[in-house]
């Protein structure tokens, strides 16, 4: 109940429900979300329950992670682990609950896309035979056990990984990416059903398979996701689906198992809320810190005639320096290695490589530090001092989004002085407008949310696609776009709204705490 | 200086008000509010430190509408609210930096300004640490050097001595009074004895209202002569409790002394009277006027 009362999850859900509802495009569309090279399955009721399932499993286990992960480390920072601890839980009873908890939250999701995907098939059908065990069966033998997965790997990350999100974070893309690239692509086989996460292996070879069956075709490849073409032709198919097999079943039910597992193996290092025990890291010898070895506590007290005078200054640079600070110290030291590493590795590979692939990931590895951009007063309690100082809205919020937009350009220059010199102007307009997108996307997501989940789940997906070379997620203009001036006109139409959308919101909220 | 609050009400939705018809005048000094919790003495703070704003009702401050302009104050203010936070990974002088730029101080004198007030609050030694390792009294100390960086005229303390030990108790008291000579400061406690320390007003709120206000000496009036003590067993202590309002009790033994005011009753006999506290006219109102 306390995840989902969050607005978070609600713009979540909003998301997910138009997601599922362009998982069934219209047949006039320009994109699609299932096909073979040339080919396109007819909507009957296993196109569409099958395909809106096997959407649901890999969409929701991609920005599912981002969305449950966190379980632990709010019973953490509100203190309630500690009264977590003194109660008769076992460690896996308390992370069995957790994991349970993700999975019926990634559940209730996706009990809202299966019953979209039966509007959807009545939307974009007529006359073809609804038979809802294409619907249930699907849903339940993709969907679950990589729900179930997720829910595990979510607990797992926690674990270990404690509050080094943005680990978590890297990890997690790169694992997902590993296992979506080891199955896509590969013939039938036990095996190969067996390591097959998502189930993906198992329908687009089914789907594949009818294909060079009907046309007598040899193609080894399907396209599954939102692949957009401007091709209007396909020859079409009826597939009904494909067979539950003993096997196929048996390796769901691994998988679950699996979570299971790792849920239980996971509870033998879990802290139970006692870092010092748990880290078995010598500490630096710290003094305590409330000794002072002077007499009395306010010393010599203050004498406020003896302050100097006050000299006002209304200017926001002071903040920018601060919000600057504030964005560099966020996350550990070391990760400082990791960003130059990137950052000067887009000075020497390919001008394309580091613009289409670094950039976007170096941007995003910066997830946890846009994140908080607008919320970290709110999250530390300090909103009662921004917004009862000196016009917050005019001072506060621009030098929040001025030292993320410096920030991100300084990521990005090695990139933008490549592309200056190679005389490429879109290219530096579009980096610039894309910089000023992360930071009014973060900033209104987070105001408007209060929290910092939607964006990072948001961000995650973006970087996603933009290296599945979605053109859609395109925010920096990396990819070719036919209107180079219409695509700039968008990112900063955009950026406008979101600036208008942070502006309004936080005026209404720093009168109203 | 004056601050006219008239009629103030904050509604927050049909079920809950947060302040109701609330009138009240502040003039320069030591305003003490005291109140059970939730009778709107943090609603009221933060109303006029403009973070909420109250749903009918006006502020104003030497004549200036604050409701409507509320940057006039801001100027002026110093908060210090009941449950803040910091930023963890600033040490005090960053901390209490962005706060000066907050609020608008600056200048070449600003870091000596800051270094004068650590030095106040005794955080000299730890102000390079990051504020997040500090202890919950060192955080309010911190909370206290910041709500003095702009000289305000305006000082609004929501239960400022928590975290605090007796001794820095003490010395936030004597802080306070030297300070109420040029400036409106409202100071809100549970800890009626730092309020009856310093306050040179009293205001005592329940479910949104102003139950009373005047100097301590009329506060306290309004229970004199009805206050006494005595000793008894438990079974007595019940019917006590049932014609009078028991306001402290203590074991000695295997009985009871037992603090009460009369409430229309005769005292009980044996009783012995006592001087009347701003603890009992608390008590004897918020019982009372419920």
């Amino acid at each position: 109940m306390q995840r989902t009362r969050s607005y978070s999850f609600l713009i979540t859900l909003a998301i997910t429900i138009y997601a599922a509802y362009s998982f069934v495009p219209p047949p006039t569309a320009s994109y699609t979300t299932l096909n073979v090279v040339g080919y396109k399955g007819i909507y009957n009721s296993a196109w569409v329950g099958h395909v809106s399932a096997m959407m649901t499993t890999i969409m929701l286990s991609l920005y599912g992670f981002f969305l449950i992960n966190g379980g632990i480390k709010k019973d953490v920072d509100t203190g309630i682990g500690q009264i977590i601890a003194t109660t008769p839980i076992t460690n896996f009873g308390y992370l069995l609950s957790k994991f349970l908890s993700n999975f019926f939250v990634l559940l209730t999701i996706s009990a809202l896309t299966f019953l979209i995907s039966i509007v959807m098939f009545f939307v974009r059908t007529s006359g073809s035979p609804f038979i809802i065990g294409d619907f249930i069966l699907p849903f339940v033998f993709f969907a679950i056990p990589a729900l179930f997965t997720v829910s595990a790997l979510a607990i797992v990350a926690e674990v270990f990984l404690g509050r080094k999100l943005i680990l978590q974070y890297i990890i997690f893309f790169f694992l997902f990416g590993a296992l979506m690239a080891n199955v896509v692509g590969h013939k039938s086989s036990t095996v190969n059903t067996f390591i097959d996460t998502f189930g993906v292996n198992t329908m687009t070879n089914s789907v594949k398979d009818k294909v060079n069956t009907q046309y007598h075709e040899h193609i080894d490849a399907v396209n599954l996701g939102f692949t957009f073409s401007k091709k209007h032709r396909f020859k079409t198919f009826e597939w009904d689906g494909i067979s539950w097999t003993g096997v196929f079943i048996a390796s769901r039910l691994m998988w679950i198992c699996i979570a299971f597992g790792l849920v239980y193996f996971s509870s033998f290092s879990f802290h139970r809320f006692d870092f010092k025990q748990a880290s078995g890291k010598k500490k630096k010898a710290m003094a305590p810190a409330n000794i002072s070895h002077t007499n009395g506590t306010f010393a010599a007290g203050i004498n406020v005639s003896l302050l100097p005078p006050v000299v006002t200054d209304y200017s926001i640079f002071p903040f920018v320096k601060t919000e600057l600070l504030l964005l560099i110290r966020k996350g550990p030291k070391w990760f400082w290695l990791v960003n130059g590493g990137l950052w000067i590795s887009m000075i020497f590979v390919k001008l394309d490589i580091a613009y289409a692939y670094l950039l976007p990931i170096l941007l995003f590895l910066q997830v946890t530090r846009w994140s908080e951009l607008a919320t970290k007063e709110v999250t530390n309690r300090l909103h009662y001092f921004t917004w009862s100082s000196f016009k917050p809205l005019q001072r506060m919020l621009p030098s929040q989004l001025l030292a993320a937009f410096i920030m991100a350009v300084a990521l990005a220059l090695p990139v933008i002085l490549r592309s200056a010199i190679a005389g490429n102007v879109y290219s530096v307009v579009n980096i610039i407008n894309g910089a000023a997108f992360v930071v009014l996307l973060s900033a209104s997501l987070g105001i408007v949310s209060g929290g910092k989940k939607l964006f990072e789940i948001l961000f995650f997906f973006i970087t996603y696609l933009i290296t599945q070379k979605m053109p859609l997620t395109d925010y920096l203009g990396a990819l070719p776009h036919d209107s180079p001036i219409g695509f700039i006109s968008v990112i900063l139409m955009l950026n406008v709204l979101l600036a208008m959308v942070s502006f309004s919101v936080r005026s209404w909220q720093v009168r109203h705490l | 200086m004056a601050l006219e609050i008239k009629k103030l009400t904050k509604q927050y939705n049909k079920h809950k008000t947060g302040l109701s018809n609330y009138s009240i005048t502040i003039d320069r000094g030591i305003l003490g509010l005291l109140g059970p919790n939730g009778a709107g003495k943090s609603t009221l703070m933060k109303i006029i430190a403009t973070i909420s704003k109250p749903t009918t009702g006006t502020l104003f401050l030497d004549g200036e509408d604050i409701v409507k302009n509320p940057d006039n104050i801001r100027k002026i203010l110093g908060y210090l609210p009941q449950d803040f936070g910091v930023y963890p990974n600033l040490n005090a002088y960053e901390f209490l930096e962005y706060i000066a730029a907050l609020k608008g101080v600056g200048g070449a004198d600003l870091r000596k300004r800051i270094e004068m007030l650590l030095d106040g609050v005794n955080l000299t030694a730890d102000a390079k640490r990051p504020i997040g390792t500090y202890s919950g009294g060192m955080k309010q100390r911190i909370g206290i050097a910041q709500a003095l960086l702009n000289d305000p005229k305006v000082l609004i303390f929501d239960e400022p001595t928590v975290g605090l030990d007796p001794e820095e108790r003490v010395r936030f008291r004597q802080l306070i009074s030297e300070l109420a000579n040029d400036c409106i400061i409202i100071l809100s406690s549970h800890i009626v004895s730092d309020i009856e320390a310093i306050a040179d007003e009293v205001a005592i709120m329940q479910n949104g209202t102003l139950l009373e206000k005047g100097t301590q000496p009329d506060i306290v009036k309004l229970v004199e002569g009805k206050v006494f003590e005595t000793v008894l067993d438990s079974q007595q202590l019940n019917d006590l409790k049932a014609r009078h309002l028991v306001i402290d009790t203590s074991r000695q033994k295997d009985q009871t002394r037992a603090r009460y005011i009369t409430r229309g009753h005769q005292p009980e006999v044996g009783s012995v009277a006592v001087n009347a506290t701003l603890e009992d006219a608390y008590l004897f109102l918020t019982h009372t006027k419920a």
